[in-house]
Formats: structure tokens, C-alpha cells, sequence
């Protein structure tokens, strides 16, 4: 007696669900420069660490007898394996079944991995592929009524945002749900070319009058730069390289804190190009990635936004082996002013860093929010206070750097004030409520009109004001801490992140991610 | 053909290039001014300028074409 009968019977039933949509699909697949599910679970996962749940979940007909004569896997795999030693839940969509379309779709199946994530604690990346779960005008001639629409396991979806880390990646065409499965993580990707992003695809969006293809709707160049996802990425290898990158800094869950590698990088390495970085003229720019580059752990800076929210540089790195997130300004961009999707983008990385414990760098050059009508227009002032509450309301360690600029309401969230934070300023610093350039014609108006000379009565203004203007000075009544040898920069965030790894606390947060 | 646009709103007060010029990614080819600062608009394509769109002086929008190229 042996139960090898069934057992074969398993194992002929594995072997259909490998073959996934049938060779036709997957050829398809390939032609479209896309990986199959199982190709892309093989290259994103340590080598064998999958363990595939409910392989054999999916649609079957039987003849008279009771014996199996149709066989269509469910459009999903998914499991749990492991990414450098770690464990992580997969939710994999197969685009080769019924393009990922919600009729192929086993409702629990689909779910299970945001369960996995969400009980066992572990980190969840979902490989989105399709339309991802949502409905089908279809479904309404099989079920014989309409209903009021409701996302399965959004709870959870929204539960797990503040428990453990989720990663969304767009591998190809993504409409309703998958878009919204894709856009509910800590960090998302789309492969250029080949990922689309979209509420609704063209054939639906013709309705309205707009005759466009999927890339003009919904491609890299308006998704990566609108911060619908956080990046584009050349390739799939490149997006779970990048996957495996982000996971790495940090922990399993909110329950642990961020890890320690060991760094071979010296914390007290001075950065001799640091003294000339900045110009005299205060003008010019200068690039700010070079200095956070410089000031981390060699090679640890991982930029998350590149092509969005641009004039703040925004990503984590490690200083002396720990894990921290950076925000930066960028000159380049508006001179560093805080815009409507920087300000995002700032709310997105601090919340993450709340969520998983990571302590902040702030390197500051701000000359104030944007101004002017397109910045009026984007409501600035309301993301910008969103980001400055989220600041506000962070409870990890917190280090800032004051490379030049710091005006405004903008430049007084240059740090929270609800607790004592480490501040540095460069000897580059100027600061005020606003840059006195553009200030002095409304302070000093009446003065300025009286004056027989008016251009002569504001060069002589602008000079007493100048006088005043040196950081040196602004350090003599304490209102900042210190001012520092921009070389010695490094050392002093290495020293910050010595001093501040044991305040990280494991846990919930008090507020969490709203994605 | 490819278009080389401002990543920021603001004046133009000089280009960098010429028609006929080629350039390469990172390459400035442009200064805008904005927030009262100078700032240099770098190449995001390779290619070789074939038409100047905007004057110096004008104020350009963000997204906006600064020039042409083939």
C-alpha cells in the first residue's frame, strides 16, 4: 500500500502549472522582451530558495468518469523565499494565463501573499503583470448581476504599509488593480518600454476622446516623473537588482531595527574637495550628489526619485555600516527650492524611515518653497506643510547640514523641533526669513522711496545688511550650534549615527505610510 | 527629432550652443535663471543642434523646448 498515486498525480498536474499559458504564451511573452513569472521568481530570489504555494491552484474540467481533460493554472505564483538569506513573500502575476486577467484569477490565492507578509512578518514584492485581480465587464454575464466594487484584502494591503517593507514592481501593462497594487508600496519600479501604467488602458480611454498608445498614456516618461513609481529601471534584472538593493538597508519587519554591515570605509575619512564645493558667488550651483556621495559610506548612497521631485535628492546610504536615509537639496533644480512633488517625495522617504527606524541626514540648501504662479498653481504650500508635519511628527534620530541656503518656512524644516536634534552648519551658510536681495524693497520702502537717490539708498542698505550677513556671527546668540570645517563633514554624521543608533526604537510608528 | 527641454521654469538668459553644434549628455547648454539663481541646463540627450526655439530673455516653463536636435 503507497500513496504514490496521488503523489504522480501532483507531480503530472506541477508539471502543467510550469508550463504556465501554454508555449504559444510564453513564446509571446518573450517576443514582448518580457520574462515568464517563473523566470523572473528564479532571477529575483537566492538560487532554490523558492517554495511555491498552491502551484496546482487553478481552473480544471473533468470527462464523465472523473478523469482530468482540461488543466489551466490560476494567474498567479506565489510563495516564499529568501533574498540574501532573508525571507520574502511573493505575489508573481503570469501575464501568459489569460493576460493576467481577474477570470483566471483564485480569489484566496492572490491574497495568501499579503497574508504571508502580513502574519509571518516578512517583506512582500509583488511582480504585477496585467490588470492584477480587478474586474471584467466579462465577469457580469457569468454572475447574472452588477455590484458594488470592493478591493479584496486592501485592509491588508494598507495593514501591511506600516508592518513590514513592499516592494511593486510594473513588468508590463498594469491597469486598475495592478496599477494600484504597483503604487501601494514602499518602493516601486517600471521597466522603460515595457512597463505601462494606467487606471484605464487606451482601448477605454478612446471614450473620452483621447486617441494615445499605452506608452503615450502610461509609460516611463510620465510614471517615473510624476512619482507614481519611484524609478524606471533599463531592465527586469535591473528592477530586482534594485529590489534586492532597497531591502537591504532595511529590516524584516517594524518589530526589528535596521541591521549593521560591517564598512570598511574610515568614519573619520576628511573630504579635502568638500572645502571648495560650494561657490562664493551665491549664484552659481553646484552638484549636491558628489557631497552625499562623498560623505556616506563608499558606494552605499542608493537614490531613490531620480527623475522626480528633482530639487531634493532623496535615498538611503550607510554611515559606518549603518543604515540612514538622506534627503538632500539640489541646486540644479529651482536652486533647491522645496516644489509641490518635492515636497512628496521628502513625505515618502520620511515616512519610510519612520516606519522602519532609519535615522535621518538632512543636507540642506533651500532657498524657500518655490515661488511664482505655476507654484501657486501646484499648491506647494499644501504638500510643503504636509512634508513639514511629517518631519514634524518623526520620532528618529535626526542630523542637519546646512551646506548654503536655509530661508523661509521651507528652511525652518530644515530639522524637527520637537526634540533636540544634532545640527552643523558649512561656513557657506546664509539664512533669514527670506534672502535679504529680495526683501529689502519691502522693509525698507519708505526709507528707499524718501531718498533722493533711491539706487544708492538700497546699495547702502544691502551693504549694512551684508555686513551682518556672516554665519560667524548668527553663532554668536546660539541660533546655530556650530559651524564646521565642511572637510570634517563625514566624521561628525559617523559620530551623529554613533550616538544615535541606540534611540532607534523597534515598533509600530505612531503615524505610518500613506502611499 | 529630439528636443531638448527645461527642467525648471524660469528666464533664459544665454544658450551654451549654436545650430550645428553637437552635443552629449551632461553637456551645459543653457543657463536659466530661477529663485535668483543661475542655473545651467545640462544635455539629458547626444545629438547635434539643428534650431534654436526660444530667445534669451524669454521666460521658458518647465518641459518646455529650448532647441532642437537630430
Amino acid at each position: 500500500m503507497s500513496w504514490n498515486e496521488e503523489l504522480d498525480e501532483l507531480a503530472r498536474r506541477k508539471r502543467l502549472a510550469e508550463q504556465m499559458g501554454g508555449a504559444e504564451k510564453v513564446k509571446r511573452q518573450h517576443d514582448n522582451n518580457k520574462l515568464t513569472v517563473r523566470e523572473r521568481i528564479e532571477r529575483l530570489l537566492d538560487v532554490g530558495s523558492f517554495h511555491e504555494v498552491g502551484a496546482t491552484a487553478g481552473a480544471t474540467q473533468y470527462d464523465a468518469d472523473g478523469k482530468l481533460i482540461a488543466y489551466r493554472p490560476s494567474n498567479q505564483v506565489v510563495g516564499h523565499g529568501a533574498i540574501d538569506g532573508r525571507p520574502v513573500a511573493i505575489a508573481g502575476d503570469d501575464f501568459t494565463v489569460r493576460g493576467g486577467a481577474s477570470d483566471a484569477r483564485i480569489l484566496e490565492k492572490s491574497m495568501y501573499p499579503e497574508k504571508l507578509a502580513h502574519d509571518l512578518r516578512i517583506p512582500l514584492i509583488r511582480l504585477v503583470d496585467g490588470t492584477g485581480g480587478g474586474g471584467s465587464v466579462k465577469d457580469l454575464d457569468k454572475l447574472g448581476y452588477t455590484y458594488v466594487p470592493r478591493v479584496p484584502g486592501w485592509d491588508i494591503i494598507a495593514e501591511n504599509l506600516a508592518l513590514v517593507p513592499v516592494v511593486g514592481l510594473a513588468l508590463g501593462s498594469v491597469a486598475g488593480l495592478g496599477a494600484a497594487r504597483v503604487a501601494a508600496s514602499h518602493y516601486a519600479l517600471m521597466v522603460r518600454s515595457v512597463s505601462q501604467i494606467f487606471t484605464a488602458g487606451p482601448p477605454v480611454v478612446a471614450h473620452i476622446g483621447e486617441q494615445v498608445t499605452k506608452e503615450e498614456l502610461g509609460g516611463a516618461d510620465i510614471h517615473a516623473r510624476n512619482g507614481t513609481v519611484d524609478d524606471e529601471v533599463a531592465s527586469e534584472d535591473e528592477a530586482f537588482a534594485r529590489t534586492r538593493r532597497f531591502l537591504s538597508y532595511l529590516p524584516r519587519n517594524v518589530f526589528e531595527l535596521p541591521a549593521r554591515t560591517e564598512s570598511k570605509d574610515d568614519p573619520k575619512r576628511r573630504i579635502e574637495a568638500l572645502l571648495t564645493t560650494v561657490p562664493r558667488d551665491t549664484r552659481r550651483v553646484y552638484a549636491m550628489r558628489p557631497i552625499v556621495e562623498a560623505v556616506v559610506d563608499g558606494g552605499s548612497f542608493f537614490e531613490i526619485g531620480k527623475l522626480w521631485g528633482r530639487s531634493v535628492v532623496t535615498g538611503l546610504a550607510r554611515l559606518d555600516g549603518w543604515p540612514v536615509a538622506v534627503i538632500a537639496s539640489d541646486p540644479y533644480h529651482y536652486g533647491g527650492a522645496w516644489t509641490k512633488p518635492s515636497c512628496e517625495k521628502m513625505t515618502r522617504l520620511i515616512d519610510l524611515a519612520q516606519i522602519f527606524h532609519l535615522p535621518i541626514v538632512h543636507l540642506v540648501d533651500v532657498p524657500g518653497f518655490l515661488i511664482g504662479v505655476e507654484a501657486e498653481q501646484a499648491s506647494t504650500i499644501r504638500y510643503g506643510v504636509r512634508a513639514m508635519t511629517a518631519i514634524e511628527q518623526s520620532t528618529v534620530p535626526w542630523c542637519t547640514i546646512i551646506v548654503r541656503k536655509c530661508f523661509g518656512v521651507a528652511g525652518a524644516a530644515n530639522r524637527p523641533h520637537n526634540r533636540l536634534s544634532l545640527r552643523y552648519a558649512w561656513p557657506s551658510g546664509e539664512w533669514g526669513s527670506l534672502p535679504f536681495a529680495g526683501g529689502i524693497e519691502a522693509a525698507y520702502k519708505a526709507e528707499i522711496e524718501a531718498s533722493p537717490d533711491p539706487a544708492a539708498a538700497r546699495e547702502r542698505i544691502l551693504a549694512k545688511l551684508n555686513a551682518v550677513a556672516s554665519p560667524i556671527r548668527t553663532a554668536e546668540p546660539f541660533s546655530i550650534e556650530e559651524i564646521i570645517d565642511p572637510r570634517d563633514t563625514r566624521a561628525l554624521l559617523c559620530d551623529f549615527i554613533r550616538l544615535a543608533a541606540d534611540l532607534r526604537e523597534a515598533g509600530m510608528s505612531h503615524f505610518t505610510v500613506r502611499p | 527629432m529630439k528636443k531638448l527641454q527645461t527642467p525648471i521654469t524660469g528666464t533664459l538668459r544665454s544658450f551654451a550652443v549654436k545650430p550645428g553644434d553637437t552635443i552629449t549628455v551632461g553637456q551645459e547648454v543653457a543657463m536659466v535663471e530661477s529663485m535668483k539663481m543661475l542655473i545651467p541646463v545640462l544635455a539629458d540627450v547626444d545629438g547635434r543642434v539643428t534650431r534654436l526655439a526660444k530667445n534669451p530673455n524669454d521666460v521658458v516653463h518647465e518641459g518646455e523646448t529650448l532647441a532642437e536636435l537630430e
